[in-house]
């Protein structure tokens, strides 16, 4: 898997890289906008690491540029940069995540990890989503598992839909978050717990096998049951 | 005071305007004056010529040239014709038959109508006569004519007496020019004044009033005003500016405890993987408050006002509802919600998510089990309100203004964690919406109620 890194910090852009590469990743490391756009043109990379604010090449009009000349490599910014405005104007400029310094590494990967999977196009308009013996209905917002129909709330419906759409990655607390509820700030009480709580219960009920496993002090996994 | 600034001033412009507008004004009025007695004056004088004419023209009729001339003669024997050398009447009889030629004044040309001539005397300047010449029979010329120096006079007494106004009536304008302007340049002055010895540190300085209610004293006011609420503005950011230094000191001795603690006491890789997950949560803690801080100071520069749209406060709460009603159970407590349908309002869903959020929470974690926690929303007319309301330990009424401040915590929550920013972030989110929030007594418990006023429901 390759992965460009663009960031003039040398020591994060070390450490980072060096993260990658012990994950198997391929890394490539450009310190300033313009030798990271015309990496990003030449070469075939699943992700680009972006920072945003970059000598040479501004981050947001690199994107810009990017989905300009047909590239629909995935992007995520590392920034600075946290306020509202700014994750807005970075996801409109053309970024697909956005993630705001300083960062666990973990929750880095995590994300990367779905973007490198996520197609090049957005996601086709699916109505039945099925992975293993679990099956979603989309349209009637129902859930099955191995045929037995399992009563979720909506909200519960929605984490599940987001764990089945990214099945075996690491999902992290902040990522559910910002998926499931569109929420971009750290609540002080557990609700990401508790609701995975609930579904895991009514998931599991009367199965062996428990589907969403816990990822020690990152997030939780999907696991497609048989 | 530099007098060439005088002349430069508003007011003395304005006086100068005012002036110059006075004298063109006078002058219309001079000259109609001046048009109108010069005229009526000479109609009485050719009103008097034509009348002599007539009695001579008559005695000719009656009784010929001698007695045209005998009238001529009584005409020059009066007062009124008396003397070459006063200002009176010239007249003159001639005939060209007989050569005869009587009167005090000679003609180069006979004239004929209405014609003004000069006259010379044999003492001083020549007297300027407007007479009328003309044949009162075959051969017989008669002219007749008066002084204009009355006219004359008249006329110099006006010029003068208007010279006399309009030169008092510049130097009084020019000095109540300068008058105002001076009196406008002081209080201008005491205004520059003020905003430099402010700039130059002294904050507390004001603008004196003159207490006349003026326009500028009321300027005056309204500067007086803006400067006392910047200096409220200054002294919260300085309490700000203090409060995050110490309350960051907090955190940052913690974490140097703990990594001081590693380096005397941690033996093994086991501690010391305890102490480093330890001081990352330090670290977390810190980054935490600094992105509270930043946040709420984001809203407060009211940048989000641009993101404003119409929402459903109604589907917003239902869904914060269903969010935190898992959480509140695990905990043991009851969140119930009385939430009206189809309240719209214009506002930020992101941050009146977290705003909600926070008071939820809140209640959620200063609560023991068994509490009841309620969302209410209801709209009255223009107005809508949202409350969270529980029934736990409350709020001392003590303390109900303190609540709103950063870093403020109550002294019996300062045990649990969290950094004392989450309502100060309620209040300014609140704010950025021009909705009102108060800290109620629920007894039991606490009330936190906002009004979104009637710019705010859509």
């Amino acid at each position: 898997m390759n992965i460009l890194l663009v960031e003039d910090d040398m020591e994060l852009a070390h450490s980072v890289g060096e993260h990658f590469r012990g994950q198997g990743y391929v890394v490539q490391h450009c310190a300033d906008g313009e030798t990271g756009f015309s990496s990003a043109c030449q070469a075939d990379y699943q992700v680009i690491v972006l920072d945003r604010m970059l000598p040479g090449l501004d981050g947001l009009e690199f994107v810009r540029r990017l989905r300009q000349r047909g590239v629909r490599t995935p992007v995520i910014y590392l920034t600075t940069m946290g306020g509202i405005d700014d994750r807005v104007q970075g996801l409109e400029a053309g970024g697909d995540d956005y993630l705001v310094k300083p960062f666990a590494f973990a929750e880095l990967l995590a994300r990367v990890r779905v973007l490198s999977r996520r197609p090049g196009s957005a996601p086709e308009p699916a109505i039945r989503l099925v992975v293993g013996s679990i099956e979603l209905d989309l349209l009637e917002r129902t859930v099955a598992r191995a045929g037995k129909n399992i009563e979720l709330l909506p909200q519960e419906f929605r984490l599940l839909e987001y764990f089945v759409r990214n099945p075996d990655r690491v999902l992290t607390r902040r990522m559910l978050l910002e998926n499931v509820w569109g929420i971009h700030f750290d609540p002080q009480t557990s609700v990401v717990e508790s609701h995975i709580s609930r579904l895991r219960a009514k998931l599991n009920h009367g199965f062996e096998f428990d589907v969403i496993q816990t990822v020690r002090g990152t997030g939780y996994k999907f696991l497609a049951p048989n | 005071m530099r007098p060439t600034r005088v002349f430069k001033t508003e007011s003395f412009r304005s006086a100068a305007l005012f002036a110059t507008l006075f004298l063109v004004l006078s002058w219309v009025l001079l000259g109609a004056v001046y048009w109108i007695v010069d005229d009526t004056q000479t109609a009485a004088l050719v009103g008097a010529i034509d009348a002599d004419i007539h009695t001579i023209e008559n005695g000719y009729r009656g009784e010929g040239l001698p007695e045209a001339i005998e009238v001529v003669n009584q005409r020059l024997g009066s007062g009124t014709y008396a003397g070459a050398d006063l200002p009176g009447g010239y007249i003159l009889i001639q005939d060209a038959a007989s050569g005869r030629r009587v009167g005090n004044v000679q003609l180069n040309t006979l004239q004929l109508g209405l014609f003004s001539l000069s006259v010379p005397r044999n003492r001083g300047a020549a007297a300027a006569v407007l007479g009328r010449g003309g044949y009162i029979a075959q051969g017989i010329y008669l002219f007749v004519g008066r002084d204009t120096a009355p006219i004359a006079a008249t006329r110099a007494r006006i010029l003068g007496a208007f010279a006399w106004i309009e030169g008092a009536a510049i130097v009084l304008a020019g000095m109540g020019g300068i008058f105002f302007s001076l009196r406008f340049m002081r209080r201008i002055d005491a205004i520059a004044r003020t905003c430099q010895s402010i700039i130059s540190g002294k904050f507390n300085d004001r603008i004196p009033l003159r207490g006349s209610g003026d326009e500028l004293d009321r300027l005056a006011v309204a500067i007086n005003n803006m400067l006392d609420r910047i200096s409220t503005l200054l002294d919260n950011l300085r309490q700000v500016s203090s409060d995050v230094a110490h309350d960051l000191r907090t955190p940052l001795t913690h974490l140097r405890n703990r990594l001081e603690e590693s380096r005397q006491k941690a033996v093994t890789t086991d501690d010391y993987a305890a102490l480093v997950t330890q001081a990352i949560e330090d670290t977390d803690h810190l980054l935490a408050i600094f992105a509270a801080l930043l946040r709420i100071s984001q809203i407060e520069s009211g940048s989000r006002l641009a993101a404003f749209g119409a929402l459903s406060l109604t589907e917003l709460l239902e869904r914060i509802y269903e969010m935190y009603r898992p959480v509140a159970e695990d905990e043991h407590q009851l969140l119930l919600h009385d939430i009206q349908k189809d309240v719209r309002i214009q506002g930020d869903g992101e941050l009146l998510t977290q705003m909600f959020s926070n008071l939820i929470e809140n209640a959620i974690r200063h609560s023991p089990s068994g509490t009841r926690i309620l969302i209410r929303l209801a709209q009255s007319g223009d107005t809508a309100t949202a409350a969270v309301e529980d029934d736990g330990p409350g709020i001392p009424a003590a303390e109900h203004d303190k609540v709103f401040r950063r870093f403020y915590r109550l002294t019996r929550s300062r045990s649990t964690p969290g950094n004392g920013l989450g309502l100060a972030l309620v209040a300014a989110i609140a704010n950025l919406h021009a909705a009102k929030i108060e800290l109620a007594d629920n007894h039991p418990g606490a009330c936190f109620r906002l009004t979104f006023g009637h710019s705010r429901v859509a």
